[in-house]
């Protein structure tokens, strides 16, 4: 791996850090002792081709994999310097301190209002008027409330694949996340959106921490601070997003930034 | 070309016979269904509902025996909705690959398709024998064990079609499993899961099989679960092979009431299923 | 995002009350694991019970006659002298007969609905043909024997045995006298009764073939038969017969609708005209009624014995049919 010039990515405060890490699909190796920081309260891009890794990657830093039988992952995964990938560890936490936004957008079968509150009554007993609060605050943190505040109690299959996109985001935003996982977020969605969404994204830094997996580099410079490019595997190069789009000093990343594969 | 003619003949004839018997398969039900509301249709005046079922040579209706196929069929699906959709749970989301899932997975597939009759031996054995009399129990013991293998193979095949997506999106909001089975996979299966329990109320309110030796029948109004109690499967097939007009009348009829309502149940089942599909 | 920050101002979640919030649902999630497993046990069991109590049951009946219990053909219950072999013979008889009937029938609709079909026609029409599956067996009984039964007596029967009648060898098959009901008329009943079984299943295996494989056949410029006959057919072959063998054990285990029809007769005749019995129209007729151990011992047995040849049949069916839904995941 090579680092771009003209950053010390060192003296910012790192959220995750990823050492050494090694993945399988059962007897098949899909990252290659991956080593990176994820900077707390900044956007960090994962880009490559597909089958890259990125969302393996993504993946792993909510424990995602063990929902499947054969997945494994060595190495370390620290979270506020804490391993997460130790057997101990508890999911349930560490999934409601690291949330994720899916590529299609999944809201869950039940009225919009619910979507938000079930997961907030998860982790906190309070009263109706304080939930009503908090379902409002997730909704206007996702730009939503003004499209839905006439049908909290519709389906929330009944939005359009933007809304129900942010009605997601809405949905992990209300358990209060440290982390925010983005699996290409925008795939399904139309430009609009995508752009509601992505002015989203720059909007929750000044909270959370962010990492997103994205197959468009025009959407990587757009939202992220800092970029990682992978390739079979391997974490080719990773720095500052500007230094990679304008001078990235890799080959390969050169490459398929400039569109050459990929 | 005379090859070609030949091998167009020949494809003409063998899909002739296909519509053959598709109109074959067609007939019978036709024919079946036609012969039963011919049959049956005269008797379906209110005193089949309000009275009960009559002594030979008498006037009558089917009230006791509607009553105890409505009671018997209600509380077999109270118990075997359940214990099946439990155990389907299990298969679908804990057991998953396992060797155990694969078995009882495979075990229950043959008691889907297993003779009820055995089934009925089977609850004589442990219920009716060891308590000394038919009873109304017995008959619901059977037929509940008849819902459990319909019901557990429904909810996992439901479960299945849970988008994984769902699961992945409900574990990342911290979601105990338990919690993302109750309030989100059976939410999202609701449609299916209903249509299992549909497609069990219209299996057990035809069997007649494993009621004969476990309910028996009853002549008379009866709601006592510790006694025999008559349903519509068995009084038909008493008084179809009696040799009284009036029994036989009343058999017709009674076999319009049941095939009427397990046909309208498969029917609401399957466009329930359909629903689920699209959407 | 003014409301956001205000929100958090007043309230920062610690990850020690999430700890707590969630250690309440470790419970309820080990309860919900254990309750699902418990209930899948139950399945097990319960067919465990079912064969543990009629082996118990056929005690009696097994000690007093052995394995001839399987091959002899008398069943007299005013000496106590019982032989499974009218039972077993007939149980078998009217389900080949079934099968003979309703492979050819089932597979030919299942062609037509997936082939030949026109699209908006197909559902109500496989739906019609599944409604046979859904009709209680004891209406087709009623109706065997009242309007199919007196049917055959009069016009069928009696065409069949003037037809064989100087054929040596199949005079013997079919010969009179015409009673309507007998084991033909049983295995007939059974036909249509599984017949949407095997269309339906074969249908779905039909659905396994990939499309590409079809096409490039019709590509060749193949008509339908040849499609279906080099194509689809050997490709499914192992879902059909899994598919039979289900209709098998269906019609292996068919009570009511036999009952009607059968004539409940113990023995074994070469006449398929004849009246018969089956395993499952001797226990539902006769059990009730059954005085003494033995007798109740004997049907119980014939009970065990129908229950071990379904098992086996249906083991098949889904064995080859586990096979083709792997070969359709692949």
């Amino acid at each position: 791996m090579t680092s771009s010039n003209g950053t010390e990515p060192g003296s910012l405060p790192t959220k995750i850090t990823v050492k050494d890490l090694r993945f399988f699909y059962g007897d098949s190796l899909a990252l290659k002792t991956i080593n990176l920081s994820i900077y707390a309260n900044k956007v960090t891009a994962l880009i490559g081709p597909s089958g890259c890794g990125k969302s393996t990657l993504l993946r792993v830093m909510n424990r995602m994999y063990d929902l499947y039988p054969r997945q494994r992952a060595e190495g370390e995964v620290l979270l506020d310097g804490e391993n997460i990938l130790t057997p101990g560890q508890d999911l349930n936490l560490l999934r409601a301190r690291v949330g994720m936004v899916f590529q299609k957008p999944t809201p869950f079968p039940m009225s919009i209002y619910d979507n938000i509150a079930f997961g907030i009554k998860l982790y906190h007993k309070v009263s109706k008027s304080e939930l009503d609060g908090r379902v409002e605050t997730a909704l206007r943190g996702a730009a939503l409330w003004g499209e839905v505040k006439e049908k909290l109690q519709d389906s929330g299959l009944s939005l359009s694949g933007g809304q129900q996109q942010r009605l997601c985001i809405a949905r992990t935003v209300a358990i209060q996340p440290e982390v925010i996982l983005f699996d290409e977020p925008c795939s399904a969605l139309d430009p609009i959106s995508t752009a509601k969404v992505e002015e989203l994204i720059d909007e929750l830094t000044e909270k959370y921490t962010i990492a997103i997996v994205t197959h468009s580099m025009q959407q990587a410079a757009r939202v992220s601070s800092y970029t990682a490019f992978m390739y079979l595997g391997e974490l080719i190069e990773f720095g500052k997003t500007q230094t990679m789009f304008t001078a990235p000093e890799n080959r390969q990343t050169q490459d398929y930034i400039t569109g050459r594969f990929g | 070309m005379s090859l070609y003619d030949a091998r167009r003949r020949k494809n003409a004839f063998y899909v002739t016979l296909c519509y053959a018997a598709s109109a074959f398969g067609l007939a019978w039900l036709i024919w079946i269904l036609g012969a039963l509301i011919m049959k049956g249709a005269p008797g379906l005046v209110p005193a089949t509902f309000t009275e009960m079922t009559p002594a030979p040579g008498n006037t009558g209706g089917l009230l006791n025996a509607i009553v105890g196929s409505l009671i018997m069929t209600i509380v077999a699906v109270l118990v075997g909705t359940p214990i099946g959709m439990l155990a389907g749970t299990y298969l679908a989301e804990y057991g998953n690959r396992s060797k155990l899932a694969f078995v009882i997975r495979f075990i229950n597939d043959i008691l889907l398709s297993a003779p009820s009759i055995v089934i009925g031996l089977f609850v004589y054995q442990i219920v009716v024998a060891p308590m000394g009399h038919f009873s109304a129990i017995a008959g619901m013991v059977a037929l509940a064990i008849i819902v459990i293998p319909v019901v557990v193979r429904t909810t996992e095949d439901m479960l299945r079609l849970v988008p994984s997506q769902l699961r992945e999106a409900s574990a990342a909001l911290g979601l105990p499993k338990s919690m993302v089975i109750q309030k989100i996979a059976y939410k999202a299966a609701r449609a299916g899961l209903t249509t299992g329990v549909l497609l069990a109320i219209a299996r057990v309110s035809g069997e007649t099989a494993p009621l004969l030796f476990t309910a028996l029948n009853n002549q008379f109004y009866a709601t006592d679960l510790n006694a025999p109690m008559s349903s519509l499967p068995v009084v038909i097939f008493q008084f179809a092979l009696s040799p009284y007009a009036d029994w036989q009348q009343l058999a017709w009829t009674g076999a319009l009431i049941i095939t009427m309502t397990v046909l309208a149940l498969s029917i609401i089942a399957r466009v329930l299923g359909s629903q689920r599909k699209k959407s | 995002m003014v409301d956001l920050v205000a929100q958090g101002a007043v309230e920062t979640p610690t990850v020690f009350d999430r700890a707590k919030a969630l250690a309440r649902f470790k419970f309820g999630d080990r309860f919900f694991h254990g309750l699902t497993f418990t209930a899948a046990i139950a399945v097990l069991i319960l067919l465990g019970g079912v064969i543990v109590s009629l082996i118990i049951g056929s005690i009696p009946a097994i000690q007093e006659f052995g394995f001839g219990f399987l091959v002899t053909e008398v069943w007299n219950p005013v000496t106590d002298k019982y032989g499974a072999g009218a039972a077993i013979f007939g149980t078998l008889a009217t389900s080949i007969i079934a099968m003979v009937i309703a492979v050819p029938i089932g597979v030919g609709i299942a062609i037509f609905l997936s082939e030949l079909c026109p699209q908006p026609l197909r559902q109500p029409i496989g739906i019609a043909i599944e409604l046979l599956a859904g009709i209680p067996s004891i209406i087709y009984g009623i109706w065997g024997l009242f309007i199919f039964a007196p049917l055959l007596q009069e016009y069928i029967e009696p065409s069949i045995i003037a037809f064989f009648g100087p054929i040596p060898g199949l005079n013997m098959l079919f010969a009179g006298p015409p009673y309507g009901i007998g084991i033909f008329t049983a295995g007939f009943i059974l036909a249509i009764m599984v017949l949407p079984f095997i269309s339906s299943i074969s249908r779905d295996v039909f659905a396994t073939v990939p499309p590409v494989l079809k096409e490039s056949a019709y590509g060749l410029g193949f008509t339908t038969r040849e499609v279906v006959g080099n194509v689809v057919i050997p490709y499914t072959r192992v879902g059909i017969i899994g598919g039979v063998m289900l209709a098998l054990g269906r019609a292996l285990g068919e009570t009511m609708a036999v009952t009607f029809v059968i004539g409940n007769a113990h023995r074994i005749s070469t006449s398929v005209l004849a009246p018969g019995t089956t395993i499952s129209a001797t226990i539902a007729n006769e059990f009730t009624e059954a005085v003494g151990s033995l007798y109740t011992s004997a049907l119980i047995e014939l009970g065990l014995i129908l229950f071990v040849i379904t098992f086996f049949v249906l083991a098949i069916a889904r064995y080859m049919l586990m096979r083709i839904e792997k070969k359709g995941a692949r």
